[in-house]
């Protein structure tokens, strides 16, 4: 094929036939460096924890991507265009407005406190005095978690991204990663005598957390996710009740060991 | 203590599922892929003794020197078509609803490629040798360009793959590789263009292979330039069937799982082009027999008849191969695309099994007829080992398909 | 040291077969497999699945168009090689590999055995069938090594081979003419038509018309088998009777009457 090997002429056949297979597979080859080159760079950028939600957004089951205003009735099965980003949503100040707000306590005996800001993949931001804000795991995730083995946080010095991982922890084996609320730099790590396992100073000056529940709307999506929990714990409604007007465990794979933790962790902390 | 091997196991092979996905449960799919295993293994060992001890075990011989492999490969190959079709109309001519079916497609189509190829390789005799088609290429042969296009476009379609496999659920943890597949997804068309592009000429020149056998005037034709008439009936009968194919592989694996994987937009928009494109295929062809009995083979010194007078390649696999398995199934391709695309699956495969029947025509009978006076119409019929070698790739593709059927989201989620 | 470059005139090497006198003796083929190094049929070969570089066929009257109702059964036997097509010829554009040339100076159609890759695609495109495929590995009885041509190297299983008019012998006379300080050998003799009790095959150069081949192609009872396929074969066949003339004139068998078997 090549001049210089037997057979090489350098008549137009064989140079036609050299150019075109050059051009597919420099084409084939440039393609793929291409596409290095730019994970690459979206993986130092940061771009890349974005790139993965939305991958992993996509594919969610459609009762898992619902818009926070169809959990809270406002907007009825609306499936959320936006990879729960409600930040530059359009429609989300509409939907917020009228909303109505009920409020009505967290059941079960969960633990929300109102001054935390929550992310649908159940992890909590609470803005600190200094600036900084905590971030931890709420309640329902600690309990879908069982008895925390190991924690594994990120270095003092690295970047969350809102929605890419901020820690994973382990219990009895399974390893549950939880994503992180908001964007930041992480500045310390907390660990079992604070409640929060990871302090960041926020990118930008003033962040804005419209993106997390707050408020009102915290009961109504908890209930939401109980609900849930119950079908994926028994899909046929006829095992264990979770909230049956009791205290829900705070053991859960303790408690029913033969459900499918590993996918319920999933479906509960948007895990695909 | 093999209790808990066995929940262990399950337990593994659970963590690969979609997590939401309705999947069987592990001993009804080994159930399902033992057979196919137990065939690919059979495959495997039959390979194996042509590779260890020559093709002697096959009962192809210096006359019938392509056989069923040879015609198995073109009818496949041909099949795959869809995939570069497929892809060519969702991301060059954005045919959206293509989406929902489009990794299916694309698998459908590298494991035709791949299998032909693994074939292929039993069935040259010095397999070691391939890389010489490369080194030395004749670039007047068809043959090389089949080659060179079949290898670099089983490239692409395993690139192309790549995406998909990376979302399994245990793979999507590795943090690069969602944004890999992601980066990769988006560069598509460039891929779609140069797979459409190696997928047109070596569909074509598998039509050539036989075209410009100038030795034998059943197979040989005039056409344009240096691209003999089955040149391009062959890139039309491809473009045409590939999407019946996928119709065909889409209703079997929803018939299997029991789940419907494609709405009737799918399948009208398929049904329609397929349909379409075979009656400019059946067209073309029928052109093309008139010319050639007319004009090219008694020019050669043949007259027609003497083609279709053994038994029993009569004139009568002529008028099955154009109309009863071609016009036939393009009407009704086109009436049920119009009307009920849930019955698309018969006249499809009735349109897949007429290009196969040309294949088998241009490649078994071909080989059959004498070109000497004086020599005989010859007969072959594959030897175990033969159809086990092909059965085994035939179980592969199955196996493969089974797998990323389980562990990967083939089609998209309807939503 | 210098090389002299030596300019050789081109040859057009071939053969006319002449059919009326071959008596179906298959000395040839024994010639032509002793010479050719052709190992001993594997036990599970049949009679298409052999290699034959050089076999005998029959020809029955009762196949020729020429032969009219009531007239006598005739049969004649003659040999079938490669013809070296001269024109397009057809094994040599197929070819994926360049493994098949046909060499400007001799006008022999080569087969390289070390570079056929044995995907059998020339045999599928040759008119006359007249290539082998290495279906087994080629195997000789103990002793009988001893008995193989130093000059020709044996082929390997898994490629294709046909007659190549004894290469070896014509590079043998290219070497003895250089050493008699010649360039060009001239006449040579492959092992077939030095075999042939009965003289039936000429061989010589088609450019020179003085050469045996020129001579015997003069005749109108000369011809070549397929010649409307328009490849030129370089071997040519002679008879002097009619139907053998008549069946070459068409193509390919007919079907229409009783195939005599044996």
């Amino acid at each position: 094929m090549f001049p210089g090997v037997d057979g090489f002429h350098w008549s137009p056949a064989h140079i036609t036939f050299l150019t075109v297979f050059g051009i597919v597979l420099m084409a084939i080859g440039t393609t793929m460096l291409i596409v290095l080159w730019r994970t690459l760079r979206d993986v130092r950028s940061g771009r890349g924890a974005r790139i993965r939600w939305t991958e992993d957004f996509e594919d969610l089951p459609v009762n898992e991507r619902l818009c926070r205003h169809a959990l809270s009735g406002t907007a009825p099965g609306r499936v959320c265009p936006r990879a729960l980003d409600c930040r530059e949503c359009a429609e989300h100040p509409v939907y917020a407005a009228r909303e109505i707000s009920a409020s009505a306590g967290i059941p079960c005996g969960l633990d929300y406190p109102a001054q935390r800001y929550y992310h649908r993949g159940h992890t909590w931001v609470e803005p600190l005095e200094d600036g900084c804000f905590a971030i931890g795991m709420d309640d329902l995730a600690q309990r879908i978690a069982g008895p925390i083995d190991q924690v594994r946080l990120p270095a003092p010095g690295e970047t969350l991204h809102a929605n890419g991982a901020a820690f994973t922890v382990s219990s009895r084996g399974r390893r549950l990663r939880l994503r992180a609320p908001m964007d930041g730099r992480v500045v310390a790590t907390g660990g079992a005598d604070q409640p929060w396992l990871v302090k960041v100073k926020p990118l930008e000056a003033s962040p804005r957390l419209t993106h997390l529940l707050h408020g009102a709307e915290v009961s109504a999506w908890v209930r939401t996710e109980l609900e849930r929990l119950q079908v994926l714990v028994s899909p046929d409604a006829t095992g264990p009740v979770l909230a049956d007007g009791g205290m829900l465990h705070r053991d859960l794979p303790g408690a029913m060991p033969s459900a499918p933790w590993d996918e319920i962790a999933g479906a509960m902390l948007l895990e695909p | 203590m093999a209790d808990m091997a066995w929940n262990a196991i399950v337990a593994v092979e659970r963590k690969l599922k979609p997590r939401d996905a309705v999947r069987c449960p592990l001993p009804q799919f080994a159930a399902w892929l033992a057979p196919w295993m137990l065939l690919f293994a059979v495959g495997l060992y039959a390979g194996f003794l042509c590779l260890r001890d020559g093709l002697y075990h096959t009962n192809m011989d210096n006359r019938f020197v392509f056989g069923l492999w040879i015609f198995l490969d073109l009818a496949i190959i041909a099949f795959g078509g869809g995939a570069f079709f497929s892809g060519f109309l969702l991301y060059i001519l954005r045919r959206r609803e293509l989406g929902a079916i489009i990794r299916s497609a694309v698998l459908t189509g590298f494991l035709c490629y791949a299998g032909a190829l693994l074939v292929l390789m039993l069935d040259v005799g010095q397999p070691l040798r391939a890389w010489f088609t490369f080194w030395h290429p004749n670039t007047h042969s068809m043959l090389t360009e089949v080659t060179f296009c079949i290898s670099c476009y089983l490239l692409v379609l395993a690139i192309e793959y790549l995406p998909t496999i990376l979302k399994n659920r245990q793979l999507r943890r590795i943090p690069q590789a969602l944004v890999f597949g992601w980066e990769l997804h988006r560069m598509m068309p460039v891929l779609a263009i140069v797979g459409a592009f190696l997928s047109f000429f070596h569909q074509g020149s598998l039509g050539g292979l036989y075209g410009v056998l100038r030795g034998r005037p059943f197979a040989f034709r005039e056409g344009f330039a240096i691209w003999p008439a089955t040149f391009f009936l062959f890139i039309l009968s491809a473009i045409a069937v590939g999407p019946s194919f996928l119709i065909v592989v889409t209703r079997v694996v929803e018939f299997i799982t029991r789940r419907k994987h494609a709405g009737g937009d799918v399948y009208r928009v398929l049904g329609r082009i397929s349909g379409i494109l075979l009656i400019v295929y059946v067209l073309a062809k029928s052109v093309d027999t008139i010319v050639w009995l007319n004009s090219t083979s008694p020019q050669s010194g043949f007259r027609a008849w003497e083609y279709y007078a053994w038994e029993p390649f009569g004139t009568w696999i002529l008028f099955l191969e154009i109309a009863g398995l071609g016009l036939l199934p393009a009407i009704f391709l086109l009436y049920f695309s119009r009307t009920r695309p849930e019955r698309l699956f018969v006249p499809a495969l009735a349109a897949c099994a007429g290009v196969a029947l040309n294949r088998y025509v241009q490649t078994i009978q071909t080989q059959a007829l004498s070109t000497l006076p004086f020599d005989q119409f010859v007969t072959y019929s594959p030897s175990w080992q033969e159809v086990a070698a092909f059965l085994g790739v035939i179980a592969f593709a199955v196996i493969v398909y089974s797998a990323s059927y389980r562990y990967l989201n083939l089609f998209a989620r309807s939503h | 040291m210098s090389t002299t470059r030596v300019t050789r005139k081109p040859r057009r090497y071939g053969m006319v077969i002449d059919i009326d006198r071959c008596t179906g003796c298959g000395a040839c083929v024994i010639a032509c497999a002793a010479e050719n190094n052709l190992a001993p049929a594997h036990s599970k070969a049949t009679e298409r699945t052999g290699v034959t570089l050089v076999r005998v066929v029959t020809l029955s009257s009762a196949e020729s168009p020429g032969t009219g109702f009531g007239q006598p059964r005739m049969a004649a036997y003659m040999p079938l090689m490669c013809m070296q097509c001269e024109h397009e010829t057809p094994c040599v554009s197929v070819c994926p590999q360049q493994a098949v040339e046909v060499d400007k100076l001799s006008g022999i159609v080569e087969q390289m055995p070390q570079r056929c890759l044995g995907c059998r695609y020339c045999m599928t495109a040759c008119p006359y069938h007249a290539r082998s495929f290495n279906w087994a590995d080629p195997q000789w009885p103990a002793g009988m090594e001893a008995t193989l041509n130093p000059a020709v190297a044996p082929r390997m299983r898994g490629v294709v081979e046909k007659c190549d008019f004894c290469q070896s012998r014509l590079n043998a006379a290219q070497d003895e003419a250089a050493m008699n300080g010649q360039s060009d050998p001239g006449a040579y003799t492959p092992a077939c038509v030095e075999a042939c009790a009965t003289n039936a095959i000429v061989f010589g150069d088609w450019n020179d018309p003085e050469s045996p081949v020129s001579q015997a192609a003069a005749s109108v009872e000369t011809f070549a088998w397929l010649e409307k396929l328009g490849t030129q074969p370089k071997v040519r066949f002679h008879s002097r009777q009619p139907w053998i003339r008549a069946m070459a004139a068409r193509g390919g068998a007919a079907p229409a009457k009783e195939v005599a078997h044996g």
